[in-house]
């Protein structure tokens, strides 16, 4: 009797076109994130050509940077997007360590929720957030406390005095590297967090059954079995750091001119693209733009790439 | 000291430099949060909300043509992008098994994921400001959709897994179309979810400054609705006016930078209500 | 016994020795699909009315990749009849029933060769249509599977599939599913509350309510009680007693004794062979094969 209802309405095939329509839908969309890199990466390069083409490799260590007499090195902002990042790297791990440790191991549980919601809080606010702050608050209380006192003790010091001279301005690399941090922060106690929770309980008991510490079981078992996962997250957390943009662009100062010190302004490839792109008022000047956006583009994507296999790694061994 | 005590002692004070770290990472939050709250209350008044963005060196004014902005272009970018990644979360969960594309799809979409915003909007422009010859809000919510994509492919993908797998074959054994038992079923169940997502990818784009910086840019005036020219919206004009010297502007960034946060932390409360809510899904 | 299997395709293999009846008492090792008792064994049995055959199944190999599970079935499935199909876990059992509604299909690397014959159409041909073939064959599985909706739109959804109804019939046949399911008198007065609102057992009913909503014409149980608790499981035996006057019923279940009570026919399967296969009254009883014997006593499984 179903049959006859079926063959009267002709439902069966009906649903049989919506089926194939319905799948050519998805794997349409899907593929379109395919075609989004790709097209991403060939605007770069496109618009990138002739200024790499008029400038060659030198363009990468040169540090001239002359809007007037169209002369451009993309070094110091390649520079300060590198040693910003290490920078924020620096101070970000082990905090962020601190942190995971604390939330896995440490944390009472009825404390555990409110403190990780505080943390990943940090990571919901928007950079633009952390620029203003860094501006108006970070960077004079830097300026008037501790960049000078940074001058006077570790400034003496031989082989590391160069990294802290100059004016005390507040703004500069090491305020922007220090803002940076706090941006990496959440997203690295995140990746550790998810990361040291896969340990099995039973091997963590069977440490602390033998008498460690609690931070032996961390530092013996937990980060061993954790490794893999752990440096996926740090670089993912570079990876956010290295593209960063609101953030630095309010407290690196905005100076294409190349000087060692940590405390002197310096630029990153974003910072110069947030304030100088829309002035590019020559072609040559925009390709120099593109240009700047294809290398970050590379480094990014080779820390993304690399970030992405660790942790597909670590998923698949389930551990060690 | 003997090795047992030197044992404690390292102990201790890791426990207590990580206990530290906590209290960093609080204390920076709760002066980040304190700050916006300091500065930013004052500036917000009735004219706040009803007037537009005043002129280089005039006082008052408000904020009412870069909210409204900002409403449209995160709104819109968010209605193209959501039901793109949902689709394209539908295909890797639902049809993917097997498909050597899939695991090709998935590994672009986490780069995507990570990759630096203000690229997205280098993208943007050349491919539609250039082409077009001016900045509009339409290239402002392409950027901010691009963005929403990946966001949603992965929460979409991630709750359509959690569907038990006996759900869509007792709906399959009724004689269910794949297509009805994927929007009929698989949907409906993992839905809590997936809106949760969409939520968290709104909460992302609508504090994204660097993509809007040369797609949409600014304006000065209240134009409505029109997508063809450069539009107001909170980020780019609270980065223009805290990064100049005029006080007023200055005044008017702080409180534009309460209503961002104050927005986006309500819109990350909710998607996290959301997902804990533990009702039956109609 | 059996020849390498790797070596001659399915389809011209010889099922291995099947502890196959007769009438006359003989056994055989069949050619074709497994006969069955014309008479009942054992004189002093009130004779049952035989019924036609439904699903004859022949020759059927099943295959997960290149693991072969299934290994030459033959059997027949009487119609307004239930037949259980019981044994260890891994037999085979469960595959079995969901190569008759062709569900395994969802799994690109699962496959079966042979035929299985439902009102001597055999549904393995490519050419079935696959959701219309699913419409004739209910399934009800081992987890209760309420969707996430009204327990009346649970219910209406298979209905609205097939059928375009005015919502009074609707309401009819959606009633009427229930309350063949023996659910009716709990769910009355909450139709439009969530199906995942109800304790397991009403769940179970509710999924079989469902598979009946849309007029099969046999009806497939995977263990439908293992997950409840013993009442329910008791009601859930007592429904299929009463549903087998309308359908043909296969049921799998580990359950020994929910098949000794419940069914009419039991098949008995061991590491993917259809070892024995009688009226339930003889497997239990005085069964002919020694490893049916084995497992019936409690010997293994």
């Amino acid at each position: 009797m179903v049959d006859a209802v079926i063959r009267e309405s002709g439902i069966g095939t009906r649903g049989r076109a919506l089926d194939v329509v319905f799948r050519a839908a998805t794997f349409f969309f899907a593929i379109l994130v395919l075609v989004i890199l790709f097209g991403i990466v060939a605007a770069l390069i496109d618009g990138a050509l002739p200024a790499l083409k008029q400038f060659g490799f030198a363009f990468i260590v040169d540090s001239s940077w002359d809007p007037v007499k169209q002369i451009f090195g993309a070094f110091p902002a390649i520079y300060g997007t590198l040693i910003t990042s290490f920078i924020a790297m620096l101070i970000g791990i082990p905090l962020a360590f601190g942190i995971a440790i604390f939330i896995t191991e440490l944390c009472p549980p009825w404390l555990k929720r409110p403190i990780g919601t505080l943390i990943e809080l940090l990571a919901a606010i928007p950079s633009i957030i952390y620029g203003i702050w860094g501006l108006f608050v970070l960077a004079p209380m830097l300026q008037s406390h501790v960049q000078p006192f940074l001058v006077e003790t570790l400034g003496a010091i031989p082989l590391i005095g160069f990294l802290f001279e100059g004016a005390p301005l507040g703004v500069g690399m090491l305020t922007a590297g220090i803002i940076l941090s706090i941006m990496v922060l959440p997203f690295i106690t995140s990746v550790m967090r998810d990361v040291f929770e896969t340990v099995p309980t039973v091997l963590k008991e069977s440490a602390y059954g033998i008498g460690a510490t609690t931070f032996e079981v961390v530092w013996n078992i937990v980060l061993p079995y954790t490794r893999t996962g752990v440096i996926g997250g740090v670089m993912l957390g570079l990876g956010r750091a290295l593209g960063e943009t609101m953030a630095v662009t309010f407290v690196i100062g905005n100076s294409h001119q190349f000087m060692t010190s940590l405390l002197a302004p310096g630029t990153t490839i974003s910072a110069t693209l947030a304030n100088e792109f829309s002035e590019a008022d020559t072609p040559i000047y925009l390709s120099v733009m593109f240009a700047l956006g294809l290398i970050l583009s590379v480094i990014t994507l080779l820390v993304l790439a690399a970030a992405k296999f660790m942790l597909s790694r670590m998923e698949r061994q389930g551990g060690s | 000291m003997n090795p047992y005590a030197r044992r404690r002692l390292v102990n201790m004070t890791v426990l207590s430099l990580s206990l530290a770290a906590t209290a960093i990472g609080i204390i920076w939050l709760a002066a980040i949060l304190w700050t916006l709250l300091e500065n930013g209350i004052a500036a917000l008044d009735v004219d706040f909300f009803t007037l537009d963005t005043p002129g280089s060196g005039s006082d008052g004014g408000g904020l009412r043509n870069a909210i409204f902005g900002s409403l449209i272009m995160t709104a819109l970018g968010t209605f193209v992008g959501a039901p793109i990644g949902i689709l394209a979360g539908t295909f890797l969960a639902e049809f993917g098994r097997g498909n050597p594309l899939a695991p090709a799809v998935r590994f672009i979409n986490d780069i995507l994921l990570s990759a630096p915003s203000i690229i997205v909007g280098v993208f943007v422009y050349e491919a539609m400001v250039l082409r077009m010859g001016h900045y509009s809000a339409w290239a402002g919510a392409v950027a901010l959709g691009i963005i929403v994509i990946p966001v949603v492919i992965r929460t979409t993908e991630n709750m359509l897994n959690l569907v038990p797998g006996s759900l869509r074959e007792a709906a399959f054994a009724l004689g269910t179309p794949k297509w009805k038992v994927i929007v009929f079923i698989t949907y409906r169940a993992a839905m809590q979810g997936m809106l949760t997502g969409v939520l968290l990818a709104v909460a992302r784009v609508s504090g994204e400054t660097a993509p809007l910086l040369f797609t949409v840019v600014n304006n000065q005036f209240w134009q409505g609705v029109a997508m063809d020219a450069q539009m107001a919206n909170l980020p780019v004009v609270i980065f223009q006016f805290a990064m100049s010297p005029d006080h007023n502007w200055q005044r008017l960034a702080w409180g534009g930078a309460l209503v961002i946060t104050f927005a986006i932390l309500i819109l990350n409360i909710s998607a996290r209500l959301l997902a804990n809510l533990r009702g039956f899904s109609k | 016994m059996s020849t390498d299997a790797s070596l001659t395709p399915p389809e011209q293999r010889r099922p291995p020795a099947v502890t196959a009846f007769r009438a006359d008492g003989g056994s055989a090792t069949p050619t074709h699909a497994a006969t069955f008792p014309q008479q009942p064994l054992r004189p002093t049995e009130a004779a049952k009315p035989v019924t036609p055959d439904k699903v004859v199944v022949r020759n059927l190999y099943f295959f997960y990749k290149k693991y072969e599970a299934l290994h030459g079935i033959n059997l027949a499935l009487r119609d307004k009849r239930v037949t259980a199909f019981i044994g260890p876990s891994g037999c085979g059992k469960s595959t079995l029933l969901r190569i008759l509604n062709r569900i395994y299909q969802l799994y690109p690397e699962q496959r079966a060769t042979g035929e299985v014959m439902v009102d001597g159409q055999n549904i393995l041909d490519p050419k079935v249509d696959l959701n219309l073939l699913r419409a004739k064959i209910g399934m009800v599985f081992q987890k209760p599977t309420p969707f996430p909706m009204s327990i009346y739109d649970n219910i209406a959804f298979g209905i609205r599939l097939y059928e375009k109804l005015p919502p009074s019939e609707l309401d009819e046949r959606v009633e009427s599913a229930i309350r063949r399911a023996a659910l009716w008198d709990e769910v009355k007065d909450k139709l439009k509350q969530s199906g995942l609102s109800l304790s397991g057992g009403q769940q179970q009913r509710l999924c079989i309510a469902r598979a009946i909503a849309v007029k099969p014409e046999i009806l497939l149980l995977d263990e439908p009680a293992s997950a409840l608790d013993p009442i329910s499981t008791q009601r859930i035996e007592e429904l299929i007693g009463e549903l087998k006057t309308d359908y043909c019923i296969a049921i799998v279940t580990h359950n020994m004794q929910q098949a000794a009570r419940a069914s009419d026919y039991t098949a008995f399967m061991y590491l993917g062979e259809l070892v024995e296969f009688d009226e339930t009254e003889a497997i239990f009883t005085h069964p002919k094969n020694k490893r049916t014997e084995d497992y019936i006593t409690g010997r293994f499984g």
